[in-house]
């Protein structure tokens, strides 16, 4: 009886204890506001509005978009599909497709060829949904590429792996690992690296990394690939491995993601090697959180970034991304919503370009269709370029820094090295087509 | 590149071994103290406990938002850690430790991974990972720094090691000298036959559960600042390499534990000069695990016998 009593009392004051904490650790739900719709207005060379930008809801029948985007230890992906769907839900309170409201349906994997299979077929023959936006994985493109062209759909997301960029139906908003590597490489290499070591997941290395070899061969230093595992749980140790690779004067480049870069970086600093070798980035830790965080990197980081910076004078595009990001997420400004952003703005434009009824089959030509299209986040306007056997539209890039808390720039715009032929082609193709010249 | 030259192992300078010699220490002190922590319980109730990580790492989340989101002083966040551990471990204890008590330890472990699974979720909910975004739970411990052997040391790691040989001798004199000791012991053996000597196996078992707790709290407390950022999941994760030292001291023997953590965390770490190794390291828990019980197991003698129907 009395043991009973004694567990019951210690039960309820535990719970009561797990209460408070949960109810603690509860960081509130942001207030929204009641003012008129964002992304209102007519569209000029300084304003950016949300589709139509009439300012009324849309009330039409929906026309579904799905997206799938990768959640895993260490990383999570879900930002770009979660950010498209602010900028469809801010052009559905700016008269939506005509009229009509875009219903995003996104779902999430786990690095599971058979769910992501799974989930792509769900999407085109259960929810029916006209086209794929936002897609975002390491493996997801090679996986389900052949479906999709059987399908007659092409792709509008965030790539990773070799497949995104080298298949015909995915066109995507960034440029990827590898090349970003690149660009941080080629930024090293004009700083004077002595030799150059490329750290990414385990899971992408073979692709992300080769491009930097490439590099440090044409630059004739010696250069090394070190896969790391995720999610990190030794990162003092993988820091020294990196800078023994490297030695002094080397050149370290770091391609990950927010959610693991930061145990890397702390561990540069913990081991005395922040000013030991120089540091290079592919583009997802150029933001403000990441800047704010790590005020020893000022002025020695070689940041590749894909994007614009995230700063309102960017131009109207950012803005816009800006404003849709406070009132329809909780996400911080970063080069994930950037992604996710024009996603949603290319689609949203090819949803408008069709002439007539909204399927799948008008939807993906009038995506395809797409070129010359102009944002402030991209050194170079993009495109899709009809039936080219692989899409690189996002090849030029900045180089950017840390400084007091912000990310600032430290190179203008540059052109990613055409080490691979692909890229190579691409640039031919860009000519001939006059694909993003604005001819 | 740097040139190998001089004193070698296996092709690998001297020279290049010694920080991760102390690095692979540090954070084996850290396996060390979470096995250390797994054996007791396994020991007292039958209980492999696989949430012990995610335990650690919901206590460490909590503390973060006390020191982030509250003025409350950094030591009550520190304390509500360790005891966030000691609290949920009691409670699953009390509440599915009778139910599970005549179960497989099969059975048993897989209820402490749906504890595991439920806390996962509640933390991606509640915390999720992601975007531009990441957790830090610095300890005071790690701003002062020292060189050794070229590698940097911080009070934390220093910490780790300490706690983790403290828990064990403290842990092994609790076992012969206390009563309560003597009693977890009685369990081990035949928890039914101590029962009926008149032992409250009940409360003897929330004891354990509750140190056990406790050592998971403590261990979510250090592992972010030695990891250096607050992932829950690989906090939760690095119970494989806790659950490897356990099976080095094949759940039995806390000094053979705290080597077998101290051996893991070397083993991941010495890995990472050889670049045919280095890719390898994150089954270097398996691996040691696989070779210690082997190696302890050499001197068995199978018997198959048939039994006359």
């Amino acid at each position: 009886m009395r043991s009973t009593k004694i567990k019951i009392g210690v039960a309820g004051a535990a719970v009561s204890l797990l209460a408070l904490m949960l109810a603690g650790w509860a960081t509130g739900a942001r207030t929204t506001t009641t003012a008129a719709p964002i992304g209102s207005g007519k569209a000029s060379a300084t304003k950016s509005v949300c589709g139509l930008g009439t300012g009324k809801k849309a009330t039409g029948k929906a026309i579904k978009i799905g997206g799938i985007g990768m959640l895993i230890p260490g990383v999570d992906f879900t930002t770009i599909g979660k950010v498209a769907k602010a900028y469809f839900d801010c052009v559905n309170d700016n008269g939506g497709i005509n009229g009509r409201p875009v219903q995003y349906i996104l779902y999430n994997e786990q690095l599971n060829p058979a769910q992501q299979a799974a989930l792509a077929r769900k999407l085109v023959e259960s929810d029916k949904v006209v086209g794929i936006v936002g897609n975002t994985s390491f493996t997801e493109c090679g996986t389900n590429w052949k479906y999709y062209k059987s399908k007659g759909f092409t792709v509008i997301g965030a790539g990773v792996q070799a497949e995104c960029f080298g298949t015909p139906v995915f066109v995507e908003t960034n440029m990827g690992p590898r090349y970003s590597n690149i660009g941080a490489a080629q930024a090293l290499v004009r700083a004077g690296a002595k030799s150059l070591v490329v750290a990414s997941p385990s899971t992408i290395a073979a692709y992300a990394d080769g491009g930097v070899l490439k590099v440090a061969e044409k630059a004739g230093i010696p250069s090394k690939s070190l896969p790391v595992t995720l999610p990190v749980t030794d990162a003092n140790t993988i820091i020294q491995q990196l800078y023994q690779a490297a030695g002094p004067g080397g050149g370290i480049i770091l391609d990950f993601t927010p959610d693991t870069a930061p145990a890397l970086m702390k561990a540069a600093i913990a081991q005395g090697l922040v000013d030991k070798v120089k540091w290079g980035s592919s583009t997802p830790i150029a933001n403000t959180f990441m800047a704010g965080q790590f005020p020893e990197f000022d002025g020695k980081l070689y940041i590749n970034s894909e994007f614009g910076l995230l700063d309102a004078s960017q131009g109207p595009d950012t803005r816009l991304m800006l404003a849709v990001l406070k009132k329809y997420t909780k996400i911080d400004p970063q080069a994930f919503a950037q992604m996710g952003f024009m996603a949603g703005q290319f689609a949203t434009q090819a949803l408008l370009n069709v002439k007539g009824e909204v399927t799948a089959k008008s939807y993906n030509r009038a995506v395809r269709a797409l070129k010359n299209v102009k944002t402030d986040m991209l050194c170079k306007p993009w495109y899709v370029g009809n039936a080219l056997p692989y899409h690189i539209p996002s090849n030029w890039d900045i180089t950017v820094d840390y400084k007091d808390g912000k990310v600032v720039l430290k190179e203008k715009c540059f052109a990613i090295q055409a080490v691979d032929k692909e890229l190579a082609q691409t640039r031919v193709w860009e000519k001939k087509y006059k694909l993003n010249t604005g001819g | 590149m740097h040139s190998v030259v001089g004193f070698a192992i296996f092709g690998v300078d001297w020279e290049f071994f010694k920080p991760y010699i102390v690095l692979g220490l540090a954070l084996g002190g850290v396996y060390a103290l979470s096995g250390v922590g797994l054996v007791v319980l396994y020991q007292a109730t039958g209980v492999l406990n696989v949430a012990f990580g995610a335990i650690g790492a919901a206590g460490a989340l909590i503390a973060y938002w006390m020191i982030n989101h509250t003025s409350w002083p950094h030591w009550l966040a520190y304390v509500t850690c360790v005891a966030f551990g000691g609290v949920v471990n009691l409670v699953y204890g009390l509440v599915f430790g009778p139910a599970f008590a005549a179960r497989d330890p099969l059975v048993k472990m897989m209820g402490t991974l749906g504890l595991a699974l439920i806390l996962l979720g509640l933390m991606a909910w509640r915390a999720p990972v992601g975007g531009a975004f990441a957790r830090f739970l610095p300890l005071p411990s790690s701003s002062h720094t020292f060189e050794l052997f070229g590698a940097f040391m911080n009070w934390t790691q220093v910490i780790a090691l300490g706690l983790a040989v403290a828990l064990t001798a403290g842990t092994t004199a609790f076992l012969r000298l206390t009563n309560l000791g003597t009693a977890m012991r009685g369990l081990a053996n035949n928890r039914e036959i101590t029962g009926m000597l008149g032992v409250p196996v009940r409360r003897v078992e929330a004891a354990a559960w509750f140190g056990s707790g406790l050592v998971a709290g403590a261990a979510g407390l250090i592992l972010p600042d030695l990891i250096t950022s607050l992932d829950y999941s690989a906090l939760t994760f690095l119970v494989i390499a806790a659950l490897a030292a356990a099976l080095i001291g094949r759940l039995r023997s806390l000094w053979v534990t705290m080597a077998g953590g101290l051996a893991v965390g070397l083993a991941q770490a010495i890995f990472a000069p050889y670049a045919s190794l280095t890719r390898y390291r994150s089954a270097a828990p398996f691996v040691l695990a696989i070779i210690a019980l082997l190696w302890l197991s050499r001197r068995r003698v199978v018997t198959i016998t048939r039994t006359a129907r």
